[in-house]
């Protein structure tokens, strides 16, 4: 019976992004995934590489750690995947908000980060179709965006021929562990059963379901979001536009309120448009708890257009084509869990990115490499502060 | 039918792409459109479907459930940001 160095349970984009890490430092690694690859909260996104939407400092540093790593991937990968990288522009609609924006960028700049405040005339010069009345913008140089699913088959392709082996549509039944406690194999649905010392938890929104498996209560809770998709038009936007109040919608500042209506209030609407390399766009985004429901619903569809609309008036006249939602695995202080498990030795959990699974895909692969192997995966950040700020012990 | 020809004519994707999604590992509809775009433009598969699911019956010898399981879908037709957005926009 063939005996695997590590079983990666999830093939989404992180899941995927690790098989790829560890099989190009020449572990021998089996993924398993419940149905097809990027058929979960992978193929709901719109594909971010950001690192406008983080706070500054360590996850700032991490974002753009993993930004970086982009650049390498896409010398290394084969499929293509529509990388991007047209930077991103926040809109301002308040004094208020200019101030706050204003702090924002003063802080990133000085660690070193290209951002820059648009005044009005810049920000209507270089979007020429925003509402009259926004007044100034941030711009953010390196933001970036992929394809998702085709990332993430880009990823398995390469694991693959690295031969890792895949076992998709096939879940994982039960983990069993040796009279010492360590993991000794993964039991599959189907009766098949993979021997492994290690099994990393890379199942996203339903990672505590992996987790119960080792006793283990993993806090990770769906938050879904929904996205609408436009008919393919004349260009809008020139990149990804966002309202300056998202990061506020996102963080939940108590402090900053936005004026708007109720309804977006009530399902966390904040304007996000993404012009996608097919020449149409995505409009997000919506912030609910709503157990695992990922149905979309005409309330926020109608919040969601009516705030896009604010922002850019004139696409009024155009189609949407299509609405989807997905399931962001949310953890209460908005960091993933890249860890090991104390009592557990052997399972590791990657897992819990919320909304920046893409984006922190990289990132996410080269730590559980490190974790895994105990190698020096030569990246720019404190790797004990990092393994540390992203460990699971911090919740108990 | 050719592998050249286009089955996805809002996408462009032709049977030879479909038949090398389901070798890679595709086994419905939507998994084949994740892979492809099959069924993503305008039309939202209105025209392609079809093609796709028996695509998948004939390559993984499929019942045409089990090759496209139905899925929620909105808007039915498209819809104006304007229209749909009105009653919110203020």
């Amino acid at each position: 019976m063939i005996k695997y160095d590590a079983v990666i349970v999830g093939g989404g984009v992180i899941g995927s992004c690790i098989s790829y890490y560890l099989t190009e430092a020449g572990l021998k690694v089996a993924l398993v995934e419940k149905g097809d690859i990027a058929s979960g909260t992978t193929s709901s996104c719109d594909g971010n590489i950001l690192i406008s939407d983080k706070k500054p400092g360590f996850d700032t540093d991490l974002a753009a750690v993993s930004q970086n790593l982009f650049e390498e991937l896409d010398q290394k990968l084969d499929y293509e995947y529509d990388y991007t990288k047209k930077g991103s522009l926040y809109l301002i609609e308040s004094q208020e908000e200019w101030s706050v924006a204003e702090q924002f960028v003063k802080e990133q700049t000085a660690n070193g980060y290209a951002m820059r405040m648009l005044d009005y005339d810049q920000v209507h010069r270089d979007e020429p179709l925003l509402a009259d009345d926004i007044i100034g913008g941030i711009e953010i140089e390196t933001d970036a965006a992929v394809y998702p699913m085709a990332f993430t088959y880009s990823l398995i392709d390469k694991a693959c021929k690295n031969g890792l082996k895949l076992y998709n549509y096939n879940s994982v039944e039960d983990i069993i562990l040796d009279t010492k406690g360590q993991i000794e194999s993964v039991l599959l649905s189907g009766g098949e059963k993979i021997r492994t010392t290690n099994v990393i938890n890379a199942a996203g929104v339903w990672a505590p379901e992996i987790g119960q498996m080792v006793d283990l209560d993993i806090p990770i809770q769906p938050r879904q979001g929904q996205i609408l998709v436009a008919e393919r038009t004349r260009q809008v936007g020139k990149r990804k536009i966002v309202e300056f109040g998202y990061m506020m919608a996102k963080f939940g500042s108590k402090n900053y309120k936005r004026d708007i209506h109720p309804i977006l209030e009530k399902y966390g609407i904040a304007f996000v448009f993404e012009p996608t390399a097919a020449d149409n766009f995505l409009i997000g985004s919506s912030r609910q708890f709503v157990n695992f429901d990922n149905r979309i619903s005409i309330e926020v569809m109608k919040g969601l257009a009516a705030r896009a609309i604010r922002f850019f008036p004139s696409m009024k006249d155009i189609n949407v084509i299509r609405a989807y939602a997905g399931l962001r695995p949310y953890v209460n202080d908005h960091f993933p869990i890249v860890s090991a498990v104390e009592n557990v030795p052997g399972f590791y959990i990657a897992a819990g990115h919320e909304g920046d699974g893409i984006g922190l895909a990289p990132i996410t692969g080269k730590l559980v490499e490190h974790l895994i192997i105990g190698n020096d995966i030569n990246i720019p950040l404190d790797l004990d502060f990092a393994v540390q700020k992203l460990s699971f012990n911090r919740f108990f | 039918m050719k592998d050249d020809v286009i089955v996805c004519r809002c996408e462009e994707v032709t049977l030879g792409e479909i038949k090398e999604a389901i070798e890679a590992g595709a086994r419905t509809v939507t998994d084949v459109k994740r892979r492809t775009r099959a069924g993503m433009g305008l039309c939202q598969g209105k025209s392609c479907e079809i093609i796709v699911q028996r695509q998948l019956c004939k390559q993984l010898n499929l019942s045409s459930e089990e090759a496209h399981p139905a899925r929620d879908r909105a808007p039915v037709r498209p819809i104006s940001f304007g229209v749909l957005g009105d009653e919110y926009n203020d």
